[in-house]
């Protein structure tokens, strides 16, 4: 082969208001090409990632992901972060014959044969959050989100799943995504007035710390906890430690879960990118498909999307989380959903492990929370 | 109404009547991908399942026969019909309408798009089954009024009754036979025809 190296895209923004998060995925998957290649690279050909900055702008994705397919003759992509964004990017990747591995949680009800999922899809975490919800606040839920598809749909699962749970959504409050702190005045208003048990975010990226800031301004440490699929480390790194404590995510990896595999997954990307670096469930995913990819190209020896979409599907791998795997029927991944919640230095602890690795329904409508009565779950000390 | 279309999506039926090649696989892949109960079959059989909810035919022109044949076993009643289609030629489209499609989806099919395509059909579907049932209703009612004023007509003329006592002597016998005015009215009706009828002949 003359191939020089494997070229990959890397299509992660670096500024703008995902940039937190995206970066994260960006350096996991700079990590994980490093150990490909320290370790003789792909067929003892290197891989070479071509990284590019989006800018947290939708349009920016998809010109950019058409540059690397066409004028860089790249094949295969890994990024995007919100759903627009993805949205986008598919179609040019359909278009121009490339694969986009996508490694973010998103709200389901898709399928590209050019797009590997490897973030969790909603029967993989707002189930086992409403679960863990129901069962240890109440259930008085009140939803602020980003005015975006992903939120929307994020809450009409959570708003079905509270109803089951014989619960009532007080109110559903959307701000702009680049939100600024007088856009929660309402959200806080209706909070002081309502008393949830519970207040559901789909606040994403930086406006995430405004939110819990303002939130704990107003409300002190007497408060019902945000719960969140989107506030992830990388956001919780730009709030204080009181405005972070006792609030709730669900997600497939933390990078607090202490087995030996994410311990060398997290040791090593802090080595890399300092100690401080969070390292959220995008960038596990952003690492684990990078390391598949590699070993489906060892396989099939070309990044011809037919192969190795062929050789991906079906393939599992010992992800930091646990054993994953790539549905063969809709090229989302198995995973492993877990519940932490904030201590007092602003750490994830996990307070529901169910232990069980989830296949991916991307098109379930409704999802019923007796799936998962049976499990235990202890409630928080007081 | 619309929220339970999708509720109901898992539990659709959903027959494919399109040739097992690539493109037909797919089809089958993403809607059980979706999650309905899929039954492909080819050829085209004679009549579509009765059991299904959706029916996905390929309108190929060169199949046009043994479609027509396969249409004409497919009654109000039957399955939301979505046509997929290579052409758009009026000589397709001709079929299409034939066919009395409720959607259509192109060839080459893309996963996108196709949730779209069935939900819309199955909602047209089940608002032309509550269109029809409210029409065929309507008529009905329609008709016993029509037997009503008959009736109340026929003993105005044999019983030189005003139209208040004809409409209180229907509504009674009615009552007192336990039986709709209608049917007291068509009764009249009835017995009206044979004596008049009788009459003519002596």
């Amino acid at each position: 082969m003359s191939n020089p190296s494997w070229r990959v895209g890397l299509l992660f923004s670096q500024t703008g208001a995902t940039a937190a998060v995206e970066q994260t995925a960006l350096q996991a998957s700079l990590l994980a090409i490093e150990e490909i290649n320290a370790a003789g690279g792909v067929l003892d050909v290197p891989l070479e990632p071509v990284v590019t900055d989006p800018q947290s702008v939708p349009a920016q994705y998809g010109a950019q992901a058409e540059r690397m397919l066409s004028a860089e003759r790249i094949r295969l992509i890994f990024g995007c972060y919100m759903s627009s964004t993805r949205k986008i990017t598919i179609p040019v990747v359909e278009a121009l014959r490339g694969v986009l591995f996508y490694p973010t949680l998103y709200e389901g009800f898709e399928y590209s044969p050019n797009c590997v999922y490897t973030g969790a899809c909603p029967n993989q975490n707002s189930i086992q959050l409403a679960r863990y919800l129901l069962h240890v606040y109440g259930n008085r839920v009140l939803m602020v989100g980003s005015n975006y598809v992903y939120p929307y749909e994020s809450n009409r699962i959570m708003s079905d799943l509270v109803v089951q749970g014989g619960g009532k959504v007080m109110d559903e409050i959307y701000v702009p995504v680049n939100a600024e702190r007088r856009d929660f005045a309402k959200a806080l208003r209706q909070i002081e007035k309502l008393k949830p048990n519970v207040v559901f975010s789909t606040v994403v990226g930086g406006a995430t710390a405004l939110f819990y800031e303002s939130y704990h301004e107003a409300f002190g440490l007497e408060r019902a906890p945000i719960a969140s699929l989107t506030t992830s480390e990388a956001e919780v790194a730009d709030m204080s430690a009181q405005a972070a404590e006792g609030h709730v995510t669900a997600a497939p990896f933390f990078e607090t879960l202490g087995t030996p595999a994410a311990r060398r997954f997290v040791g090593a990307y802090k080595a890399r990118f300092g100690a401080q670096a969070p390292v959220p469930a995008c960038a596990e995913a952003a690492y684990f498909q990078m390391h598949l990819v590699a070993r489906a190209l060892r396989r099939t020896g070309t990044d011809d999307p037919d192969l190795l979409l062929r050789e991906l599907r079906g393939a599992e791998f010992d992800a930091p989380q646990g054993r994953v795997r790539i549905d063969s029927q809709n090229n989302h991944a198995y995973l492993w959903p877990r519940v932490a919640r904030l201590d007092a230095q602003k750490k994830f602890q996990i307070v529901w492990n169910p232990g069980v690795r989830v296949k991916p329904d991307p098109y379930c409508v409704v999802q019923s929370l007796d799936d998962w009565s049976a499990d235990p779950l202890t409630p928080l000390p007081a | 109404m619309s929220a339970n279309v999708l509720r109901d999506l898992r539990d659709l039926r959903v027959q494919v009547i399109h040739p097992p090649d690539d493109e037909g696989k797919n089809l089958v892949d993403h809607l059980k991908r979706i999650g309905c109960m899929v039954e492909a079959v080819w050829p085209i059989p004679d009549a579509p399942s009765e059991q299904a909810d959706i029916l996905m035919l390929a309108i190929d022109f060169h199949a046009r026969d043994p479609i027509r044949r396969l249409l004409r076993g497919h009654g109000d009643n039957g399955a939301a019909l979505i046509a997929i289609v290579d052409y758009e030629n009026p000589s397709t489209l001709q079929l299409v309408l034939e066919s009395r499609a409720l959607a259509v989806t192109e060839k080459p099919i893309r996963p996108f798009g196709l949730l779209t395509t069935i939900i819309l059909a199955r909602t047209l579907w089940l608002d032309r089954r509550r269109t029809r049932r409210q029409i065929e209703k309507l008529e009905a009612k329609l008709s016993g009024a029509h037997k009503i004023q008959r009736a109340k007509a026929i003993l105005m003329q044999t019983q030189r009754m005003n139209e208040d006592d004809a409409h209180t002597t229907l509504r009674k016998q009615a009552m007192a036979k336990r039986i709709s005015i209608e049917e007291i009215a068509s009764a009249i009706i009835t017995a009206h025809e044979l004596l008049t009828t009788q009459f003519s002949r002596s």
